[in-house]
């Protein structure tokens, strides 16, 4: 039993570290997951700062430590597409393949892809917090509110990358893939990632208190900004949990699935 | 725990088995195939024959839709994790990551099979050893050559010393040099009591390598046998003597006919005979010739191909095999 499990999480760690190396090797997978949201918050924090000045906007010590938890958000979504994407890649190749033919438990292939993620996203969240830091955004939190804020977002990022790789496995194909990518900053803008909720337009506002990624985003504003009135760090660790877990169960499925209709 | 006794069971036994695609082809129609352990077994057959499809179901990649299949002993489909560990696997397209390196792969291969890091270290450095690429370990895989390729893939399918290795389609690209090196390679772990299933478009792949041999065409087997047993049914290679221009044809067909038994040619100036002893059969009928004054332009020796073994066994040319798969069945028992 113990023994099984031991084998299974090399299994997992293996697959998560081929992942995370990849990622690395692939310039095309790397510009998105770690440049792409630092020049959205460039451009956000340049020409918006002016939004500071609105009334409504929360007192906060700084703009740039408020949108940057959006930039988190974003690498999180980045992160979590680039899971299916590598995915599909490796159906469509055939690498997948390689992996289906080892004695391994199905669910090790989805967790091994999630360990990837994980491992990714906790870099990008270092990086992006580091640079804004570097550029003037202040985090009352401290570290174990930057802490808490990179966590919530990684988890984030193996929710969307369960979603990916359920759709990836569900289709096999690199295109759907990456034709899903503008939908990314659909749910990025239906939450509130730069702004405060209270500032977004009526039906925004009403269409974010659906998405699950507001409740991430504000909680993890929350945690760097040390204000409970920011985000709820606890809502925003049960949304990023709960997607994460019913994300990560519809991969397994899809690849039990698959199984099944080959 | 049942494989305990799995030494007393063919390590490939299927039976009836099929499968069908969207669109109703049926790929493997009604397959009947045994192989026992400790043999290579090499399955040939042109392109689309099913010869993929069926490596893919005893690999448990894919679910039959009939019939059912046993590698070393356990069910394809109702056992698959126990045939996973007993299997290694080399698919016709070798997939394998162009950004990771020879060590990286089998390193994450031995992971697989349940190895810890150690472990799977020294056995990667051990296998890349084995099939000659200790050099090129550390360089990433996208440089390779196709050759090169292919032994690291027979190397990963071999990390975990698998009883039953399947191989589809292993030597098809490689130049001479490489093939032979395969073909050594194959020989010894079958000689280390690996059981080999090999697929093949290459008669003289599976003359070189296989115990014996099964000819499937439109998802069943046409014939199976020896590649001997084969042949016997093909009949030997032929020597072809082109004419110079103006030569004397009769002459010439009187002088070979002194070295081997005649057989018709549809050329004038074409003189054939039969040529059991292959192309050591060249001296003689140039000697045969040259003794009676005859003009030479060319010599050859045409060995029977895939193609003359199906036309043999199926009545049918290879191109012509997919429709022809149910007279093929007929003329397999009959001939
Ligand atoms: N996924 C699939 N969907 C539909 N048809 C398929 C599929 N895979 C294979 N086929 C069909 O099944 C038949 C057998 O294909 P298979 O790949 O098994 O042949 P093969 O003997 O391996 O040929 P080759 O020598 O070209 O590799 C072909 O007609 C092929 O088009
Ligand atoms: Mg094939």
């Amino acid at each position: 039993m113990i023994a099984a499990a031991a084998r299974e999480s090399r299994v997992v760690g293996a697959l998560g570290r081929r992942a995370l190396t990849l990622q690395f090797r692939r310039a095309q997978l790397l510009m998105p997951t770690f440049v792409l949201p630092l020049f959205l918050l460039a451009v956000i924090a340049s020409g918006t700062s002016a939004g500071r000045d609105l009334r409504d906007f929360p007192e906060v010590s700084s703009y740039l430590g408020f949108v940057v938890a959006g930039t988190l958000l974003q690498g999180a979504l980045l992160a979590g597409l680039t899971a299916g994407i590598a995915m599909a890649s490796d159906i469509e190749g055939g690498f997948f393949d390689r992996l289906l033919a080892a004695p391994v438990r199905r669910t090790s292939l989805v967790l091994g892809r999630l360990a990837g993620t994980l491992g990714l996203a906790v870099l990008q969240m270092a990086w992006f917090l580091t640079v804004a830091l570097i550029f003037g955004a202040s985090y009352p939190g401290g570290v174990l509110g930057a802490v808490g804020a990179a966590i919530l977002a990684a988890l984030t990022a193996v929710g969307i990358g369960g979603l990916a790789i359920a759709i990836a496995i569900r289709t096999g194909s690199m295109n759907l893939m990456q034709s899903i990518f503008p939908f990314v900053f659909v749910l990025l803008f239906t939450a509130p990632a730069f702004f405060p909720r209270d500032l977004l337009t009526p039906t925004l506002h009403d269409i974010a208190a659906y998405n699950p990624l507001t409740y991430v985003v504000e909680g993890a504003r929350g945690l760097l900004q040390d204000d409970a009135s920011l985000g709820d760090p606890w809502l925003g660790l049960a949304a990023a949990v709960g997607l994460a877990a019913f994300a990560t169960g519809l991969a397994v499925l899809a690849l039990r699935d698959r199984a099944r209709r080959t | 725990m049942a494989s305990r006794s799995s030494s007393s069971h063919p390590a490939v036994a299927v039976r009836g088995l099929e499968r069908a695609f969207k669109g109703g082809i049926k790929a493997v129609d009604g397959l009947d195939l045994e192989v026992p352990e400790g043999e290579i077994y090499g399955f040939l057959g042109p392109n689309g024959a099913g010869k993929t499809t069926t490596v893919r179901i005893l690999v448990t990649l894919l679910r039959p839709t009939g019939g059912e299949a046993r590698v070393a002993g356990h069910d394809v489909v109702s056992d698959a994790d126990a045939v996973r560990r007993n299997i290694g696997v080399a698919l016709q397209e070798a997939a394998i990551d162009p950004l990771m390196s020879g060590v990286e792969l089998l390193r994450m291969q031995g992971a697989l099979h349940g190895m810890r890091g150690s472990e799977a270290r020294g056995r990667a450095t051990e296998l890349l050893e084995r099939v000659g690429l200790t050099d090129a370990g550390g360089r990433r895989v996208g440089q390779y050559s196709g050759g090169m390729r292919r032994r690291l893939d027979l190397a990963m399918a071999l990390v975990h010393r698998p009883k039953v290795l399947f191989l589809d389609e292993p030597t098809t690209g490689l130049d001479p040099t490489s093939r032979n090196a395969l073909w050594r390679e194959v020989r010894g772990l079958n000689d280390d009591g690996t059981t080999v299933f090999l697929t093949t478009q290459y008669l003289e792949e599976a003359e070189q390598l296989a115990d014996r041999v099964g000819i499937i065409a439109g998802g069943s087997l046409v014939a199976e046998g020896t590649p001997a047993e084969l042949k016997s049914r093909v009949g030997e290679p032929t020597l072809h003597v082109d004419l110079a221009e103006g030569a004397d044809v009769p002459a010439a067909r009187r002088a070979l006919s002194t070295v081997g038994p005649l057989v018709d040619c549809a050329d004038d100036a074409r003189v054939a005979i039969r040529a059991a002893r292959g192309k050591a059969t060249v001296p003689d009928a140039i000697r045969a010739l040259d003794d009676a004054g005859i003009a030479v332009e060319s010599v050859e020796v045409v060995s029977p191909t895939l193609d003359d073994v199906f036309a043999a066994v199926t009545g049918s040319t290879l191109e012509g095999a997919g429709g022809g798969a149910a007279d093929g069945e007929t003329a397999g028992v009959g001939a």
